[in-house]
């Protein structure tokens, strides 16, 4: 018996319930629509595509992006982490102060 | 810093990309979490999110790649936090329906629920690795973590679980 | 001698330069963790990945501007495989700088059902809040938080509670 193969047969991917894409696509429905602002003008969207087309040819870009990416994620992590714990403190104070006036 | 043009939301079919990744991102919560309900829950978060975001996507490979990372990083948030109150006994938790049933299934059960109960980071590495067919490089950019520590992670949860095993089935090959 | 139990959670601010405001020594604690996690972020940093976020996601833009103003953000957390394996005595040296007087100690928690404790200190300057320490422990986790520069503590409070998905801890029949 080899463990990753049996890792890999037992690990194998599941579906989720037999509606879980209508369920999805209702609460998008119900959701509000955020869209990014669209370029108007045809001339604007071309003289983009050329210079992004450059720009990832060169690597540049991709690098950058790569690089920013990774700051978004840590940024989102940190903000995660440090604002779960103050609020956590802030619920509590919150309860206590509660009880005491009650 | 220029920001960087995002591809066209037209260009996908937000039903169609539900329906190619449900199982995907599905299973990644399913096997961090073992508790069906939350997994779901989280699973239709993750793709309400896409949604949200999807104008950003450049192609196929960055929604796959954007899926796997929100999936991973979310399920390991909840399973940190329910390390403390555990909702499910691992006991308990039905199995959903396998895409390709194979494999002794009582080792498979035995197998999950030892990968259930590795440390959270260890069992995503685990779940990427060996549900995803991830490489090492592939999973330090999912989790954002050096690939170092994924490798060194990988080999200490397998020699736990090669360890768990043959105290209960016997010798393992490898 | 096995050091007493202390559920604590630390946040934990290193500094080595003085953009760090703080400066912790950790190697005791790594040597004894079995995972430990990392965020350092300088104002250089904290800046691109500001970029990054998307100003049509509400949360995001918040973050946004919640971090436009901060000079860095920096927090450890350091796991442990059972509780006891870190003592309060460990955790002081990091209270340590946090005695000087332009820092105030703000909020001292503890909860009792999950053995979690939480201090909050800020930083006065001249203009208001120059800087935030969280420090938290719990039986088999410390994190330590340091934020350099002026910190809204209201909305970063709102956000945590955003990021915390109570909707996915409770069980839900779909």
């Amino acid at each position: 018996m080899n463990l990753e193969d049996e890792l890999r047969s037992a690990l194998r991917r599941q579906e989720a319930s037999p509606d879980f894409t209508e369920r999805v696509l209702a609460r998008v429905a119900a959701a509000p629509v955020r869209r990014a602002p669209r370029v108007s003008q045809p001339w604007i969207r071309w003289v983009a595509a050329v210079a992004a087309a450059l720009l990832l040819a060169a690597g540049g870009l991709e690098y950058r992006d790569y690089r920013g990416e990774r700051a978004k994620d840590q940024v989102l992590l940190a903000v995660r982490i440090a604002g779960s714990k103050l609020n956590k403190a802030q619920r509590k104070v919150h309860m206590l102060a509660h009880r005491s006036n009650s | 810093m220029p920001r960087r043009a995002s591809a066209p939301a037209a260009g996908f079919d937000f039903a169609g990309l539900v329906r190619q990744h449900q199982a995907m991102v599905f299973s990644i919560a399913w096997h961090m979490l073992r508790d069906r309900a939350v997994a779901e829950e989280l699973a239709q978060d993750v793709f309400l999110s896409l949604h949200q975001h999807l104008a950003e996507m450049e192609s196929p490979e960055h929604v796959q790649f954007w899926l796997r990372r929100v999936t991973s990083n979310r399920a390991l948030d909840v399973a940190r936090r329910r390390q403390r109150r555990p909702m499910v006994s691992l006991e308990n938790a039905p199995e959903p329906v396998a895409l390709t049933p194979t494999g002794d299934p009582l080792l498979g059960t035995a197998l999950k629920k030892l990968v259930a109960a590795l440390p959270e980071k260890s069992r995503a590495i685990v779940v990427l690795r060996y549900q995803e067919d991830l490489d090492p490089a592939e999973i330090a950019r999912v989790l954002g973590i050096p690939v170092g520590t994924v490798k060194s992670q990988l080999q200490r949860a397998l020699a736990l679980l090669r360890e768990k095993l043959s105290r209960s089935l016997g010798e393992i090959g490898i | 001698m096995k050091p007493a139990r202390l559920p604590i959670t630390l946040l934990l601010l290193a500094g080595i330069l003085p953009a760090q405001q703080v400066k912790w020594n950790f190697d005791k604690l790594a040597a004894r963790a079995s995972d430990s996690t990392e965020v350092s972020l300088d104002g250089a940093l904290l800046q691109l990945g500001a970029k990054f976020l998307s100003d049509d996601d509400k949360d995001q833009a918040k973050i946004k501007k919640l971090v436009g103003g901060l000079k860095g953000i920096y927090i450890k957390t350091f796991e442990f495989k059972k509780p006891g394996e870190y003592s309060a005595s460990d955790v002081e040296p990091f209270r340590a700088p946090l005695h000087n007087p332009e820092w105030q100690r703000i909020v001292g928690t503890h909860s009792n059902e999950d053995g979690e404790s939480v201090e909050v200190y800020i930083k006065n300057d001249s203009k208001g809040i120059g800087g935030l320490v969280i420090i938290s422990t719990a039986p088999k986790e410390l994190t330590l938080v340091n934020i350099v520069g002026a910190v809204d503590l209201d909305s970063l409070s709102e956000l945590g509670k955003h990021f915390d998905f109570p909707q996915v801890e409770v069980e839900k029949k779909k």
